[in-house]
């Protein structure tokens, strides 16, 4: 990568690259592009799993691997721009007139076209990773169709309430079997709110009179948030609540309490 | 266009005598006062009839199924659209298009009363068509604008330093929040086209002004009137909606929100004028030499960015249109329970919001490409780029608008094509890094206060740039859209970027608007309180966002402490560096060091002309023979 870096500025053939890279500039621009390639590499790899929740679904294992490697692929990117920058940086003159000029480079078609092309290729690689994580999640929820588990979500200002109905209950707490696809059908009583179950990875729009669905199969037992994700009024802040991720027997005895509490319909 | 015959006496301050002036001209005798009276006159008469009418067994509505909000309403609309008509008479706006309706014009004189010829500091309280005062004008007010929103900016943070602070109400926190957005939106929106696009552009291009003076004129007072609208918000409850303002929240919002409309109207008034007068001046009165490859890039980006504005701004308009309909007249275009869709609203409000963060951005960054060749001392690094660069982004950004409705439910099936046009924005943005680099590429920078901003710009753009790619990702965006992640990135672009741009664009042009040089030491302080400040501030709110916190809440869970406080604690030292700054461009402007006519050595047209600039610019109309950048010693 460095030496094809350095190819850019001066496409010139056998020895004349290594001329060039004893040259004072090409060093320093090599040697920040080393730091700040690594700087934001580990710090894509490093931060990232450290500062998103817990991964309660493949869907919220893919959102997290996107964050970690979209930084990692673009570490390079962001290291040649800022080698190029702090080079200039660290040679900064002062004074109070304008200090002699530079060399007089107006511009080098194959750099801008190689330029170009890099950034078609990231582009591309960015694409081609969304549209497959895209697809995946669409075949999964084709796949389990048949087998989800249906839940009615209702945003109303300012509470959030699930209806089962295959079990008969209506709850303002969501709670999940393990490994069992849940289909979420989402909609509002009033204006718009955002359905985000934020351990679970994914996140609609509930919207007054029509009917969003999203499909997840939480995989890991464990107690999830459900927050509302689009300004909503006064107490936007505090619409949120409980969800719990259980095994089958456990939400099975949940809505068995849930039925025997009143929360039948 | 409107020819003035230039009277150097007048512009020279050395041999100023009085003017003659237009005897017993109504225009000689207006001025902002008159048209604050005739505007408040006309608000109020209009609120105290349609008030007394609705009150009446006998009004128009009776049976129509109108209840007293819509009434209120229709009140407050009404009102606030007559001040902005009655400040316009006031101030003699309506003067010239009156006299055409009569078959007359005004007269020779008075046009150059109007350009404010041989006028003192009265002028800039003028309906004065001269660009160098509307430039100024719009410094105050943008700077005034920003003032507001950092206020508010703080408040938020200041909120949000602890789980519970409760330090405002949650209705005034949302209130808070909308406003805030929306005020920042329209200051960076002007921050450069208005300053620099009218004082510095037309000079630029070897003009003698704009090519219509009286609009310039009206595209500023016009977005003046606006300013006291917006602030009405804060007397009628403020506005729930945050600066999206989706329906349906907005159709149930209170009084506030009539407001947040109105204001929305008149500045795309005022945009859709400013944008064909800044186009028909860099196509029509370019000096002569100037061919399309010998413009500033600053004249190129401003264009792009005022060309986008003009198909962008009507959508917002239109959708503003449309909610103050549902909100007068319960017409349901966004109401779900009559047939209508608040998805409506999201399109037409995203169709022009998305273009519009590239109408932000394009003349900040235009700014910066201006600026590095003067103090790298090298040409500008592929000039055809940097327009490449331009145009793709501007083409691009009218195909992008529904990756703000990833998660909105709205044709899923779409979100593919969307995802796709996104992140091809990211070649010709890679572009403008690759002119800035470029240009720096073996220069050895001379370290001046508008250079240490593009050094800012490169790094706040480069993480601005990258988060966007993530987000723009339909899968990643199921976590992070809604979230403080969203925030901290168009604060990058918008902010560390634009903004970025801009006081780099104020400190390079400051000697030729003030004719004095920008306080050197307060522009350093500032730019390392803002810079190092704004990083802490958005940096910790990455990281808020990534632990899963959504945005524009009042109120958070205890796990968001740390990062909360640390985006509080950047905020203040931002708000610290901007005060600093403040206090230098007042102090400079007043009593700073007396500028050379060319302080940076810079070879565009606006440094051949001293300062105070006459009142036509050039006293002969200057010939272009090569472009601007020709720095530097020839290579081999």
């Amino acid at each position: 990568m460095e030496h094809h870096d350095d190819k850019d500025l001066k496409p010139t053939p056998g020895d004349r690259v290594k001329q060039v890279l004893k040259e004072k500039d090409v060093r320093q621009v090599l040697f920040f592009f080393v730091v700040f390639t690594a700087l934001f590499t580990v710090l894509g790899l490093w931060a990232y799993p450290r500062w998103m929740p817990n991964i309660m679904s493949k869907e919220m294992r893919g959102d997290e691997s996107i964050m970690i490697w979209f930084t990692v692929i673009s570490a390079p990117i962001a290291g040649i721009v800022l080698a190029f920058a702090m080079r200039s940086f660290i040679d900064i003159q002062k004074g109070d007139t304008p200090p002699e000029d530079g060399p007089a480079i107006s511009g080098h078609t194959p750099t801008v076209i190689l330029w170009s092309a890099l950034s078609f290729l990231f582009c591309t690689v960015a694409i081609v990773w969304g549209i497959t994580e895209m697809n995946t999640w669409s075949q999964d929820a084709i796949a389990k169709e048949s087998s989800a588990m249906v839940v009615n979500v209702t945003g109303a200002q300012w509470n959030w309430s699930f209806n089962y109905p295959a079990q008969g209950i209506t709850t303002h707490e969501l709670n999940l079997p393990v490994n069992q696809p849940i289909t979420f059908n989402v909609t509002s009583d009033d204006v718009n709110h955002s359905f985000w179950p934020v351990e679970l990875g994914v996140k609609v729009d509930a919207n007054r009179l029509a009917i969003t669905v999203v499909h997840v199969t939480p995989d890991k037992i464990g107690p999830f948030e459900v927050k509302c994700a689009e300004l909503c009024g006064i107490y936007h802040a505090y619409m949120e609540t409980n969800g719990q991720v259980e095994t089958r027997a456990d939400f099975d005895h949940w809505v068995s309490t849930v039925k025997a509490q009143g929360g039948a319909q | 266009m409107t020819t003035l015959t230039h009277n150097p006496a007048a512009s020279d301050p050395a041999t100023s005598r009085p003017v003659p002036q237009p005897k017993k001209s109504l225009i000689t005798r207006l001025h902002m006062g008159t048209g604050m009276v005739v505007g408040i006159v006309f608000c109020w008469g209009t609120y105290f009839v349609l008030r007394h009418h609705f009150s009446s067994p006998y009004r128009i509505n009776h049976d129509e199924g109108l209840t007293d909000s819509h009434n209120v309403n229709i009140t407050l609309l009404a009102s606030m659209f007559m001040w902005c008509l009655g400040f316009l008479i006031g101030i003699g706006a309506l003067i010239g298009p009156f006299r055409w309706l009569i078959g007359k014009d005004l007269t020779a004189e008075e046009q150059l009363y109007l350009a404010g010829d041989g006028q003192d500091w009265k002028r800039y309280f003028r309906y004065c068509t001269d660009h160098k005062v509307v430039g100024i004008q719009y410094l105050v007010g943008v700077m005034t604008l920003l003032g507001a929103g950092g206020t508010m900016a703080m408040m938020i943070r200041t909120n949000l330093v602890t789980p519970g602070s409760h330090f405002v109400a949650p209705h005034v926190y949302n209130s808070l929040v909308g406003l805030h957005g929306i005020t920042m939106i329209i200051a960076l929106i002007i921050v450069s086209t208005g300053p620099f696009g009218n004082f510095i552009m037309p000079i630029m291009i070897g003009a003698a002004d704009m090519a219509f003076p009286r609009l310039n004129a009206l595209s500023w007072w016009v977005l003046f009137t606006a300013i006291p609208v917006l602030c009405s918000a804060w007397f009628l409850g403020g506005i729930p909606t945050g600066w999206t303002a989706y329906a349906p929240l907005s159709t149930q919002a209170g009084p506030g929100m009539n407001a947040f409309l109105a204001t929305i109207i008149i500045f795309a008034l005022s945009t859709a004028v400013a944008g064909a007068n800044i186009t028909t001046t860099v196509v029509a009165m370019r000096a002569k030499g100037m061919t399309w490859n010998r413009v500033p890039i600053f004249v190129v980006g401003a264009t792009i960015s005022v060309a986008l504005a003009v198909p962008a701004f009507p959508t917002f308009m239109a959708a503003m249109i449309q909610t103050g309909l549902d909100r007068t007249f319960a017409t349901g275009f966004y109401d779900a329970n009559v047939g209508g869709s608040g998805w409506l609203y999201a399109n037409l409000f995203w169709i022009m919001g998305h273009p519009e963060v590239y109408v932000i951005l394009i003349p900040g960054v235009a700014a910066l490409m201006e600026i590095a060749p003067v103090f790298v001392r090298k040409p500008l690094f592929s000039y055809g780029a940097a327009i490449a660069g331009f145009a793709g982004i501007a083409g691009l950004s009218i195909l992008v608008w529904a990756h703000h409705m990833y998660m909105s439910g709205w044709m899923p099936s779409l979100n593919g094509p969307f995802m796709v046009t996104t992140e091809f924005i990211s070649i010709p943005t890679g572009l403008l890094f690759l002119v800035l680099i470029g240009t720096m590429w073996r220069g050895r920078p001379w370290m001046k206060l508008p250079m240490l901003s593009v050094y800012a710009f490169i790094w706040d753009f480069l993480i601005g740039g990258i988060t966007g790619i993530y987000l723009s990702d339909v899968p990643a965006d199921n976590y992070l859209h809604g979230s403080m992640y969203v925030t901290a990135h168009f604060h990058y672009t918008l902010m560390g970027a634009a903004l970025t741009g801009a006081i780099g664009g104020l400190a390079f042009w400051f000697p030729k608007m003030t004719g004095r040089m920008l306080n050197e030491r307060g522009g350093y302080i500032s730019f390392w309180l803002v810079q190092i400040g704004f990083n802490v501030l958005f940096l910790g709110m990455f990281l808020s966002g990534a632990e899963g916190q959504p945005r524009r809440v009042a109120d958070y869970a205890q796990i968001f402490a740390h990062a909360n406080l640390i985006s509080t604690a950047g905020a203040y030292s931002v708000g610290l560096g901007a005060l600093i700054l403040l206090w230098s461009i007042i102090h400079s402007a007043r009593s700073g060091k007396i500028a050379p006519m060319n302080p940076w050595g810079s070879k565009t047209l606006e440094w051949t002309v001293p300062y105070p600039v006459p009142l036509v610019n050039f006293d002969e109309p200057p010939v272009v023979t090569s472009d601007p950048y020709g720095y530097g010693r020839s290579v081999k």
